[in-house]
């Protein structure tokens, strides 16, 4: 059972930090303002 | 380079854009094409533009630039506090008649007039925009007049005199509709004619005509032509001769406590405390310990080294623990030895006798929570709650040694980095970081890098990840671009034990490997900046080395301590996200393979997925010399972390726990690999793509997947390329092989680098920015 909630709690972690890592470079956050990234071109 | 965004405690509904700091608008850097995009597209509400009082001269030329978008602007003249130290006065009400738009005082460092400044530059936000006050004189006035009658009329009406006097400077960045109109390169050049000069220079003297009215109005010197202290510090700290024994000694002391003493005082607390075992709350009780430990360790010592003279007397010690009577009457004239060594390295011999060894018997290891308030370490706690929890050996294997040992280890550099990163703010802060950059740039510009570059190089020794962070205090992006790129070719502290295996394995310890290992890693930089400096990437001329020494004074602890965060907490995010999710990846390829029974978890790691991608990438790097499927997973677990690549060797040649430096496989390696092949391997080690953590620095810095595996790819290349001609060509020197094949080729590729470097720079490659009407 251990097992079970520890792997499962691992899981939704891994979850989130992959979503989180998506929705930061969907909304532009991933060039955390540095505009060598993108030549100043992003909306932030 | 960076813009930040935040918001004003006043009143939350006003955002403040924070652009790189710029001299002009001229587009020659990618800092202005940044600034110069957002004033011009985006049209913020109100410009805050803050000049250093202590130089103003210099720093009005862009106000000038800035009253001339149609944009409200105020004027916030920062370092009052050392413009009064000097004993200089600046009249701002006077100025600020003089710009047109309003002047206030603010010190940044005190803390004074910056709540005015804001204020004003909210309210400025609901006025009209700031007009101009300064006109050029009546040519290049006439000039521009006409130039505004051809521009189109789609331009708005308070950008016209901007592009007006962009056009007039053949600025290239502007539309090439502007730039073409019908007429407008005859005005110019008749005014240039008339003038006699350039365009562009007769802008830049009529501003700074301009602004040395302003000044001589405006700005009083107490102490006119005389050196300030700044000045009178500066003859001495960038002196000919004086400035770089001086910049030796300060980095020395910034490297010597950072990296060599606090730094791994703290470091050594977080891998060994807090990741590892645990550690004594405030280090009470730790000595205590120490001593007992040590007393212990040597009862045991007595223990092992009785049981092995009995044994070569041929008596049989399985006994010791079934029938210790019989054994201690059949061991009754055994005597053994144990030699201790001391502080001071003396040395002592202590006999061991029966009644020593039962006596060693009866010692108890020391419990840790015995002499002190223990912490156990983060391992520990949680491999407890998992024991409890009953989770399966794969899971608490991927926990403790994937992710927690994985991120620990990254984690560990934590420390270390803040503690660079105090000094590196306080060296920025005080103002002798711009110092150094103006001191190495002469040298470093010679191979086409920067002074800037210098820093990160020099703290790569220590380790790269802090080496390659700290190449963002470079602002020129491809300068920063090619130091990051290079900077890892130093060798770093971890990758010593591979030197040290090395040079003890095959060159007997000779004593000029170690230096070798780093003129490699001289040269290799020296070698890259030539190279990629011509090619489009990096090409044209050197960004003009633009930057102001401020004057000396001493950071606030406030400011010194929130660019310490800035910079560090940006990695402790990392190392919770892209850290976290590649040390799971590498657990998974080195633990789980196929075998026997399927695909599942393996107790060898060398039957490991990872393993098997060494023995199918070993192929590869059989022109290098070392094409064994060991060799291989080494340099491939080098990539995991340096320190792997000599534990690697230990678990393929069957040895569990080896020393730092590898000496109980010494033996075993020499007889592995050729001297050329040997030190072709050390090469390659050394110059090829980082461990994941200053790759993951790589990323970071670079911002770009692309250039990260740019980056990592051209150091593994260089890495390959320089190796196949180390073992090719020492292989014929040394006699192993004949001239061959391979020789030709190794000089093929010699030539083929001296070719690189001489050959003539290619095309600049512009920087691009878009600008629209």
């Amino acid at each position: 059972m251990g097992t079970y909630i520890v792997g499962g709690i691992l899981v939704i972690l891994i979850l989130a930090i992959i979503r989180k890592l998506y929705k930061d470079k969907k909304s532009g956050k991933g060039c955390g303002g540095n505009c060598a990234g993108c030549k100043g071109n992003c909306p932030h | 380079m960076e813009k930040k965004e935040g918001k004003w405690k006043g009143d939350k509904d006003v955002i403040i854009m924070d652009l790189p700091g710029i001299y002009s608008l001229s587009p020659y850097t990618l800092e202005e094409v940044v600034a110069r995009n957002y004033l011009i597209e985006e049209r913020p509400d109100a410009i805050l533009n803050i000049v250093d009082g202590s130089n103003l001269e210099r720093n009005l030329y862009l106000t000038t630039q800035l009253t001339e978008l149609g944009i409200p602007v105020v004027v916030a003249i920062n370092m009052m506090d050392v413009v009064a130290k000097n004993g200089d006065m600046i009249q701002t009400e006077r100025l600020a008649k003089e710009l047109g738009c309003p002047v206030y005082s603010i010190s940044a460092l005190k803390g004074t007039g910056i709540q005015e400044a804001a204020q004003a530059v909210v309210a400025a936000a609901a006025k009209h925009a700031t007009v101009p006050q300064h006109s050029f004189a009546p040519s290049v006035e006439e000039a521009l007049s006409d130039i505004l009658a051809k521009l189109p009329n789609n331009i708005p009406q308070e950008l016209k005199r901007f592009y007006a006097i962009k056009c007039f400077e053949r600025d290239e960045k502007i539309p090439i509709a502007l730039r073409t109109a019908p007429g407008i390169e005859e005005i110019i050049a008749n005014t240039e004619k008339e003038l006699d000069d350039d365009s562009e220079s007769i802008i830049t003297n009529e501003r700074y005509t301009y602004i040395g009215q302003i000044i001589q109005h405006c700005y009083q010197k107490k102490n006119k032509g005389g050196l300030t202290t700044s000045d009178k510090i500066d003859q001495i700290v960038t002196n000919r001769w004086l400035a770089l024994p001086i910049f030796a000694i300060v980095m020395y002391i910034v490297y010597y406590i950072s990296v060599t003493t606090i730094g791994t005082y703290v470091t050594d607390w977080t891998n060994d405390g807090l990741f590892g075992d645990g550690f004594y709350l405030f280090g009470n009780g730790r000595a205590a310990y120490e001593e007992a430990n040590e007393a212990y360790t040597l009862e045991t010592q007595k223990i092992d080294a009785f049981l092995a003279e009995a044994t070569a007397e041929g008596i049989d010690i399985s006994t010791a623990e079934s029938d210790p009577i019989a054994f201690a009457a059949e061991a009754a004239q055994v005597t053994a030895s144990v030699t201790i060594t001391a502080e001071d390295e003396s040395t002592q011999i202590l006999p061991v006798t029966i009644q020593d060894y039962e006596i060693a018997l009866q010692a108890e290891e020391p419990a840790v929570e015995d002499f002190g308030t223990w912490i156990p370490g983060i391992p520990v706690i949680v491999g407890n709650v998992l024991e409890k929890l009953q989770v399966a050996d794969w899971l608490q294997g991927l926990i403790l040694d994937g992710i927690i040992g994985g991120v620990g280890a990254v984690l560990g550099f934590v420390p270390q980095m803040l503690v660079l990163f105090i000094f590196l703010a306080f060296l920025e802060g005080c103002g002798y970081m711009a110092r150094i950059a103006f001191i190495m740039d002469r040298i470093f510009r010679k191979f086409g890098l920067s002074g800037k570059s210098f820093i990160p190089m020099l703290i790569g020794t220590g380790c790269g990840v802090p080496g390659v962070m700290a190449s963002r205090t470079i602002e020129n992006d491809r300068d920063r671009k090619m130091t990051i790129m290079t900077t890892t070719f130093i060798p770093c502290g971890a990758k010593l034990p591979i030197i040290a295996l090395i040079a003890g394995a095959l060159f007997s310890g000779a004593s000029w490997v170690a230096p070798s290992a780093y003129f490699v890693g001289i040269a290799a930089i020296i070698i890259s900046g030539i190279i990629l400096k011509k090619t489009k990437m990096f090409a044209g001329d050197p960004a003009p080395f633009v930057m102001e020494l401020p004057a000396y004074h001493l950071p606030t602890i406030g400011s010194i301590l929130r660019s310490m965060w800035e910079r560090g907490s940006s990695f402790i995010k990392k190392a919770g996200t892209i850290i976290l999710l590649s040390t799971i990846v590498i657990w998974f390829l080195s633990n789980f393979g196929f075998t026997e029974n399927g695909f599942g978890m393996v107790d060898d790691l060398s039957n490991g997925l990872l393993a098997n991608i060494g023995s199918a990438v070993a192929w590869i790097f059989a022109p290098l010399g070392w094409g064994e499927w060991q060799s291989a997973v080494a340099a491939v677990t080098g990539l995991v972390a340096k320190e792997n690549v000599v534990g690697t060797f230990g678990v393929l040649f069957g040895f569990a726990e080896v020393a730092e430096d590898g000496m109980e496989y010494w033996a075993t390696l020499s007889a592995f690999f050729t001297p050329a092949a040997a030190y072709s391997f050390l090469v390659f080690n050394l110059l090829c793509a980082p461990c994941s953590a200053a790759i993951g620095a790589i990323k970071r810095e670079m911002n770009s997947a692309k250039w990260t595996w740019f980056a990592i790819g051209y150091q593994t290349l260089f890495a390959y390329l320089v190796s196949f001609c180390v073992y090719q060509i020492g292989s014929v020197i040394s006699g192993d092989v004949g001239f061959g094949f391979g020789t030709i080729l190794a000089i093929l590729i010699i030539c083929g680098g001296i070719y690189m470097m001489i050959r003539p720079e290619q095309k600049q490659k512009v920087l691009q920015a878009k600008v629209t009407a």
